[in-house]
């Protein structure tokens, strides 16, 4: 029960701490990382779900789906790493910060 | 002929096989995409005949049935909603064939316009998988697997016009996705957690309420909300719309944002419809009232026309869900089929607008609003298409658009909750004020334009025109898609429950 | 025993969520990625004491190391593009202070910001207290995979539910990496490394001995994942890593495969995977129903073919380009125009 409730919080704070960031931090790596933090909570919290006393009880669905995940969010941690590198070589900034102003001055070139 | 299990399968099976042949011969890219596109409109229409005279049922993919393996689960819905995504996708389809063939002939960045063909085909038939796979899919966790195809291919395909107001919306839209996935992927996980079931059908009759079949909804909802674009979180969806290449534009707002509103449609409409307060409901319908009035008001003050019809797409998402409250007071089936049309009607239309903005960007070079007069004399085909789509979207009669709101109108006044039926007119009026807005420069005699380009192929222009007229007389043929819907909407499901613990 | 492994419990679950915290806090960039390297590692400790080894073997592999070098590039990466010669932190600190207007910063954001902050905390706690109060619903699909275990054609459980009775989402899970190899590729093309950078001979000699174990390693994995922790996914993780590791050492053959091959060894594993999925129709099953006889041999097969592909596209993801192609070699305009195309060129 208390590996349970432990790791329960764990995962819990891992997600709340990941979502925070990822609202909160400008600088975009940040923001990834902070993505990466959330889903990691979640996997924790699944992973708890499946857990068990006795090892032959563990349910496998939740590892598979664990399994599955780790991938998703490595493959759009990469296509976001990449999309970083692009808005900083265009904008000279790893940043979202002035929408508006950009999005207008494209709306006016165009 | 092959049942409707095999035409399932070639849905999610043939695009994907495409993709990766694609990617590995990149020359026959010209070829195998359009290629593709048939094939799968092909399975589309397959799929819907055979429906007709087989029913609704369950495929058990690997053989393995409901709780322990993945099941499609086909019924009226989601055949509709694949029939809708092989029309749609086969037009945007001829149409990038077009144009992309136009811009690797005249312009002089040949290199640049090859590799967006070269880059484009595998990605949109990847996304296409994905969407059939989506509608048909019954297993919320491989939900969740098709959502991450469709959220990375969207933000690969509106990073492929490489400008940096699309490079900027891409990344924002990636962001977005990121969160609304992490966010679906927790509410599954909790219900997994608390019901030990991933399959819809069979979740539907073990739910009962709880505290954290409450929190998990919301996190469901939450990300899917997103994911949809309802306002307010709709900040990512203009630029996003706006800056990608046209045919991109099209099958983002025609069909990408469809998807997680489907999924709306069925946790909210079937799964979930039993244990939800009707309050829930209200609040949905409070911000699609929202959604409506703001992207109205958005558009209406836009200068540039595909910024226009992407806050078009936001005001039209709004409708899909003021009727979500409406389906849950309608003890009938006209609401629910009312939301059906205007999905439709809304993808062939909406399409239609950006594939005929698309021409005409290229035709004229720009897509100033107020520079665009009597581009008509030019560009008379896709001017046709783009204000026929439009007085779809208004709501004009014979027009799905119109049809739907009728139905959805009917229902409010017959429940009562009349207010409903208001935000629909005001947002007609609203559509109406920003479409004649257009209208009066597209349409406007006027001597001379001064055109960029030579001509835009038919290939580019018909498919608009299509959508535009099947968007404009499915209200008319309601009776067709309607009737399929009928066919199916509780599906059986075998020996689900048996084989659990 | 118990009372020790309860401590460590504490301990890891105490200091996961506070790696988090600081890692999100530290203004250097760089630091923080250290940070959610070692965050990986102690997460895939938190794996063994979940009894969860097969994805304790993933997050060491994937979710710490090639996601860290992934970061660690791209920081590479963005600090090379930057103008000027400062530190990223220091740079980053200051335009964010200059692009925000100081009686903004001051005024409006403070109030939208503890209110959201708020509300995030109330929904978290009902999330706890509902986690807390709900039990976890028992056996959930754990018992139905036992039973049919028989019938998978291997014996570790968690292999039989990611390439048997769901396969059907790691097929789906293959194609999303194929999507972000062809997502990355489209998007920039591989960096150049200037050609005097010789690998010093430690470097040299590690890379000659450990590729080769590495590679053994990954055939290991995906061999024993039939019947114990391991299979495509590690292995794949194993063969990806030995290929970043080539590609740190800059080795030149790594850098001329051609591009042909390149992309024939990023759709294996797809391919095969869907081709077998419908020949298992073709021999008169449902899509992905092995033949019940020779339902390991199938497994085998298609995990060998997806690791492959795992590993040369989590490599192809590190490089993080499309490789230099002959055909399109003449078009050095092509990189200039991608970046400084400023006009609504592609509407």
């Amino acid at each position: 029960m208390s590996t349970i409730f432990l790791y329960n919080f764990s995962g819990l704070a891992l997600f709340a701490i990941g979502l925070h960031g990822l609202i909160r931090s400008s600088h975009l790596l940040r923001k990834i990382l902070a993505a990466n933090l959330m889903s990691s909570g979640i996997f924790l919290i699944m992973i708890v779900g499946a857990y068990g006393p006795d090892q032959a009880l563990i349910d496998p669905v939740p590892h598979a789906m664990v399994l599955t995940g780790i991938l998703v969010s490595i493959s759009t941690t990469a296509v976001a790493l990449v999309l970083v590198c692009l808005v900083q070589e265009t904008t000279n900034r790893a940043l979202l910060l002035q929408k508006r102003k950009r999005e207008q001055r494209g709306r006016t070139d165009a | 002929m092959p049942d409707t299990p095999f035409w399932a399968v070639c849905l999610v099976v043939v695009p994907l096989f495409f993709a990766i042949i694609c990617f590995v011969r990149s020359s026959l890219v010209t070829f195998l995409g359009p290629l593709a596109a048939w094939l799968n409109a092909l399975a589309g229409l397959g799929m819907t005949l055979s429906f007709v005279h087989s029913g609704p049922l369950r495929y058990a993919i690997g053989g393995w049935q409901a709780p322990l393996g993945i099941n499609f689960s086909i019924d009226g819905l989601s055949v509709l909603l694949v029939a809708m995504t092989a029309v749609t996708g086969l037009s945007v389809s001829m149409y990038a064939k077009g144009y992309f063939s136009l811009r690797i002939g005249s312009a002089g960045e040949i290199n640049r316009h090859g590799h967006q063909r070269a880059y484009f085909w595998p990605v949109w038939l990847l996304l296409w998988a994905a969407l059939n796979g989506l509608f048909l899919s019954a297993d919320l966790f491989n939900i969740y697997v098709t959502l991450e195809i469709i959220g990375l291919a969207a933000v690969v395909l509106t990073a492929l016009s490489g400008k940096p107001a699309a490079r900027l919306a891409a990344m924002r839209y990636l962001l977005v996705s990121l969160l609304g996935s992490c966010c679906y992927l927790f509410g599954v996980a909790l219900l997994y957690r608390s019901y030990g079931i991933l399959d819809m059908t069979a979740l539907s009759r073990l739910v009962s309420p709880a505290p954290l079949l409450w929190v998990s909804l919301a996190l469901l909802t939450t990300g899917l909300l997103l994911k949809t674009a309802l306002f307010p979180l709709h900040f990512w969806l203009p630029p996003a719309h706006a800056n990608a290449l046209a045919p991109v534009s099209a099958i983002l707002s025609g069909l990408v944002v469809k998807a997680s509103f489907y999924l709306i449609l069925r946790l909210w409409g079937e799964v979930f419809a039993q244990v939800l307060p009707f309050a829930a409901y209200v609040l949905l319908g409070v911000l699609g009232c929202g959604a409506v009035l703001w992207g109205a008001v958005q558009a209406l003050l836009q200068k540039r026309l595909k910024m226009l019809i992407a806050y078009s797409t936001v005001a039209q998402l709004g409708y899909l869900f003021i009727a979500l409250p409406l389906i849950r007071l309608d003890p009938g089936p006209s609401a629910r089929e009312a939301v059906i049309l205007l999905i439709m009607a809304h993808a062939c239309a909406k399409s239609a607008m950006f594939m005929a903005a698309g021409s005409i960007f290229l035709k004229a070079g720009h897509d100033r609003i107020d520079d665009l007069d009597g581009i008509k004399e030019v560009l008379p085909v896709s001017s046709f298409a783009f204000v026929l789509a439009g007085v779809s979207l208004m709501g004009f009669p014979p027009s799905g658009g119109f049809l739907g709101k009728w139905l959805l109108l009917g229902v409010s006044l017959a429940s009562g909750q009349w207010w409903w039926g208001i935000m629909l007119v005001i947002g007609s009026l609203l559509a109406a004020g920003y479409v004649y807005r257009i209208a009066c420069h597209l349409l406007v005699f006027k001597a001379s334009f001064s055109s960029r380009r030579g001509s835009i192929p038919p290939v580019m222009e018909w498919p608009a025109v299509l959508l535009a007229v099947l968007a404009m007389i499915l209200g008319l043929l309601a009776g067709y898609p309607l009737g399929l819907l009928e066919a199916g909407c509780p599906v059986p499901i075998h020996a689900c429950l048996e084989v659990m613990p | 025993m118990t009372d020790a492994m309860g401590i460590f419990d504490i301990m890891l679950a105490l200091v996961l969520p506070w790696l988090g915290w600081r890692l999100l806090a530290s203004p250097n960039l760089f630091r923080a990625v250290v940070l959610f390297i070692s965050l990986g590692l102690l997460m895939s400790l938190a794996w063994v004491r979940l009894h969860a080894p097969d994805v304790a073997l993933a997050e060491a592999a994937i979710g710490a190391g090639l996601t860290g070098a992934l970061f660690l590039s791209a920081l590479r990466r963005l600090e090379r593009l930057r103008d000027s010669e400062r530190r990223l932190d220091y740079a980053e600190k200051r335009e964010e202070e200059q692009n925000l207007p100081p009686e903004k910063r001051r005024k409006s954001k403070p109030v939208a910001y503890v209110l959201a902050l708020f509300l995030l905390s109330v929904f978290l706690l009902l999330l706890g207290g509902a986690l807390l109060k709900t039990p976890v619903a028992p056996g959930r699909l754990g018992p139905a995979v036992a039973g049919q275990m028989g019938q998978s054609g291997v014996q570790s459980r968690v292999t039989a539910v990611l390439l048997n009775f769901r396969g059907y989402d790691t097929l789906l899970e293959v194609m999303v990496l194929f999507l972000a190899a062809l997502g990355v590729w489209s998007l920039t093309r591989v960096r150049q490394t200037p050609q005097e950078k010789v690998p010093g001979p430690v470097l040299a000699t590690l890379v000659r001995l450990l590729v080769p174990l590495m590679i053994t390693v990954a055939g290991y994995l995906v061999w024993i994942g039939s019947s114990r922790a391991g299979g495509a996914f590690q292995g794949g993780a194993v063969l990806a890593a030995a290929g970043v590791l080539l590609l740190l050492a800059n080795v030149t053959v790594v850098r001329q495969i051609p591009s042909t091959l390149l992309r024939w060894a990023l759709v294996l594993g797809p391919l095969l995977f869907l081709l077998s999925a419908v020949a298992c129709m073709s021999i008169g099953g449902n899509l992905l129903e092995y033949p019940r006889q020779s339902a390991g041999s199938w497994i085998l097969l298609i995990e060998s073919a997806t690791a492959v592909s795992i590993g040369v596209t989590l490599a192809a993801l590190y490089a993080g380009g499309r490789p230099h192609e002959p055909a399109a070699r003449e078009a050095i305009v092509d990189k200039s125009a991608d970046t400084k195309v400023k006009n609504g060129e592609g509407a």
